[in-house]
């Protein structure tokens, strides 16, 4: 067992002697080295004012019988009642206003990994934008972001987004060889499989330029996490170098993506969780390259607890694995294994590339960035 | 009587104490004065080529040297077999070899620093033609890097690739500083010895050739030895990680981040450093990060055909830091050291 030290560097040098701030031990975790020169919030965003607390609002009518189209307007609904709950505001933008002031800087974290089917849904994306709009935000200081530049030109979010809105990529491709938008004074260090690069660093639109961020997941199955929401997408959605983690059928993502997560300041900065569950995937993920393994929950879920959220989803795709007869994205047995045969998982629900880590959400609860045991997650359910 | 034995003995050994120091003196001057040179096979009527190119040197057949010579080039004289009875280098580049790929997404490098390394005072040369061609530019980076006494077979299309390499090599500082080492070595000259020190080199874990043990290196390394059992070199890139373990991440003089296809040659006098940059991937890579154990002032960054500059510069906890914000096939940072 190793031990694992996280650390972080509040002080004006990035390189400045460390402070720890907290510590943890996990069996076979890696030792980190976070390094930062931002100080968190005095409320952090996560697990921000409303830890434990999950607003999940579902409609019916949100998509039409193919399910590819979703309905702006139910959408809107949806998301209103939704955000209104949440913070106990009697109108949309009032509630809005809780999170978000006229001069901040907006990120938007997409989740475009599983393009083409089950993706941040450009309407529920359309509908944030608005509401910032609304608040005050001008388009110039919104930032819709994620890591790849072709996963972004293939849902092409352009045409229902208002003029100056800015969609960034941090790279072009899943190649990493540009690594020019990422800060090279805000990053982890850690050696998982004896790769030489052993550094993921923030993007630097984070670090740099945004004051706020709202993050858009989807309800989705993942290959080595067992399930992708809320902290996976933030986490491996604001780094570079993530996917050193998975190797040979073993991951560190147990411990990655908590510590990820709260490295500052997109902790501080990270004040709103609104999962999109209008569509999901159950086996296969995050990627959703055929409707094979799709399912329509129908549902957006708010809060500003990524652990609760994604606690709930665990429950909602193991259910759904269930229901079709595949193995529980807890199943460990190398009997199941196919390392890195995605052509084999994709044929078979009963097929893992990878020893799945949906620990991760628990172990991120130990690093605080929310509530996991279920008896403390209070959920409200709306129906529109 | 026993006297004069006694002071003869002892004015020998001086002696050949200082033969020796002034051989290697020598040998130092005269790599640092070192540029590649390309073997020229063609006659005098395509000086002109040359020329345009901006070359000035080159091996030539012994045949056609005298009327090379009269056409104004410097030439070293040199037969098809003297060529390839020099020490044949690989073609340095990135390789696909399943056999041996890493899920971390690590190529196999192909790179020859490590035989430099190994023979420093042997000659060698590069075959760049057929599959070669195009690698010119890595190839006698490469070369002046480690200042190998090497020689290019080019290809004659790659001719004004290398005059533009080496019109770039020209501005550079062409002192030869001592190699900066965390590994001593020591090698029996197997070829398992040998691959040891190529996925060291591949992985920018510095070492240097020690006839035994070094009390000034944390680890040493002699394959067959309890420690490092020639059993295990069986496995060089798990030998390697090994040896990276035991020396520690923290206290390697040279770490990159950002890419795994850039290998870094550093040098020093102790008053600065020279560290040489060598980028084996074919294209351009953003934004690398330097992190060298030491501190050292803002220096010079030259890099070959690309705007570049040393950006995010920090020092502290006994480290500098920076990032080159583009790089292509090379580039060479000059730092001065700082108390």
């Amino acid at each position: 067992m190793k031990r694992r030290t996280f650390v972080q560097l509040l002080a004006a040098s990035p390189l400045a002697s460390p402070l720890t701030c907290g510590e943890a031990e996990a069996a076979d975790a890696p030792k980190y080295r976070a390094v930062s020169r931002y100080k968190p919030a005095a409320t952090p965003g996560m697990p921000g004012p409303y830890p434990g607390r999950v607003i999940a609002v579902k409609s019916a009518k949100c998509l039409d019988d193919t399910g590819d189209h979703a309905d702006p307007a139910v959408v809107r609904e949806m998301m209103e009642r939704g955000i209104r709950a949440l913070t106990g505001e009697a109108s949309a933008i009032d509630a809005w206003r809780y999170f978000i002031k006229p001069d901040d800087v907006v990120g938007i974290k997409v989740n475009a990994g599983g393009q083409p089917y089950v993706v941040s849904s450009p309407e529920v994306v359309a509908e944030t934008v608005r509401n910032l709009m609304a608040v005050g935000v001008k388009p110039a200081q919104i930032y819709v972001y994620e890591r790849f530049q072709s996963q972004l030109d293939d849902i092409n979010y352009a045409p229902h987004l208002p003029e100056g809105v800015t969609i960034f990529a941090a790279e072009l491709g899943n190649r990493g060889v540009d690594n020019n938008r990422y800060d090279p004074l805000t990053y982890v260090e850690a050696d998982f499989f004896g790769e030489d690069d052993t550094r993921s660093n923030m993007i630097r639109l984070i670090s740099e330029k945004l004051t706020k961020i709202i993050n858009i997941p989807n309800m989705k199955d993942h290959g080595a996490t067992g399930v992708t929401g809320c902290l996976k997408n933030i986490a491996y959605g604001s780094f570079s170098n993530v996917a050193r983690t998975h190797y040979n059928g073993a991951s560190h993502t147990l411990s990655f993506v908590g510590t990820l997560a709260a490295v500052e300041p997109l902790r501080s900065r990270t004040v709103l969780q609104i999962m999109d569950g209008l569509r999901g995937v159950w086996h296969g993920g995050p990627f959703a390259h055929t409707k094979k393994y799709m399912f329509y929950p129908k549902t957006i879920m708010f809060g500003t607890d990524p652990v609760a959220i994604d606690r709930l989803l665990l429950d909602i795709i193991e259910n759904e694995r269930k229901a079709h007869g595949a193995i529980s994205v807890w199943e460990r047995s190398e009997k199941y294994l196919k390392a890195d045969d995605s052509r084999a998982r994709d044929a078979d629900p009963n097929v893992n590339i990878i020893i799945r880590e949906p620990g991760h959400i628990e172990y991120a609860a130990k690093l605080g960035l929310g509530v996991h045991d279920l008896k403390k997650i209070r959920v409200q359910e709306i129906e529109v | 009587m026993r006297r004069l034995i006694w002071t003869c003995l002892l004015l020998f050994i001086a002696g050949a104490v200082v033969s020796s120091f002034t051989a290697e003196a020598q040998r130092n001057a005269e790599a640092a004065q070192r540029l590649p040179i390309i073997y020229w096979a063609q006659g005098v009527e395509t000086a002109s080529v040359l020329k345009q190119a901006g070359i000035e040197q080159i091996a030539a057949l012994p045949d056609k040297a005298d009327e090379w010579r009269k056409a104004g080039f410097n030439v070293i004289a040199l037969s098809q077999q003297e060529l390839e009875h020099r020490e044949k280098l690989f073609v340095p580049r990135t390789a696909g070899r399943a056999d041996v790929a890493s899920a971390t997404r690590r190529p196999w490098i192909d790179s020859n620093g490590w035989r430099f390394v190994r023979n420093p005072v042997s000659k060698f040369y590069y075959d760049l033609t057929g599959k070669g061609a195009g690698k010119v530019l890595l190839a006698s980076a490469e070369a002046f890097s480690y200042r190998a006494d090497a020689i290019l077979k080019i290809d004659p299309a790659d001719v004004a690739e290398f005059g533009k390499m080496l019109a770039f090599l020209r501005t550079l500082p062409l002192s030869n500083l001592p190699p900066v080492a965390d590994i001593g070595l020591i090698d029996e000259g197997s070829p398992a010895t040998g691959e040891v020190m190529n996925l060291l080199t591949r992985r920018n874990l510095l070492f240097k050739l020690v006839p035994a043990p070094a009390p000034q290196f944390r680890v040493n390394i002699q394959l067959g030895s309890k420690e490092y059992p020639l059993a295990e070199a069986a496995d060089p890139n798990a030998f390697a990680q090994k040896v990276r373990q035991q020396l520690g991440d923290e206290n390697r003089s040279l770490r990159i981040y950002g890419t795994e296809v850039v290998i870094g040659r550093l040098t020093s006098d102790g008053a600065r450093v020279q560290l040489h940059l060598l980028n084996y991937s074919g294209r351009d890579v953003d934004s690398l990060r330097v992190r060298l154990r030491g501190k050292y002032g803002k220096g010079e960054l030259k890099a070959f055909e690309v705007e570049a500059g040393l950006e995010d510069f920090v020092v502290a906890d006994g480290a500098t830091e920076f990032t080159i914000s583009k790089m292509g096939v090379y580039a060479m940072i000059e730092l001065p050291a700082v108390k």
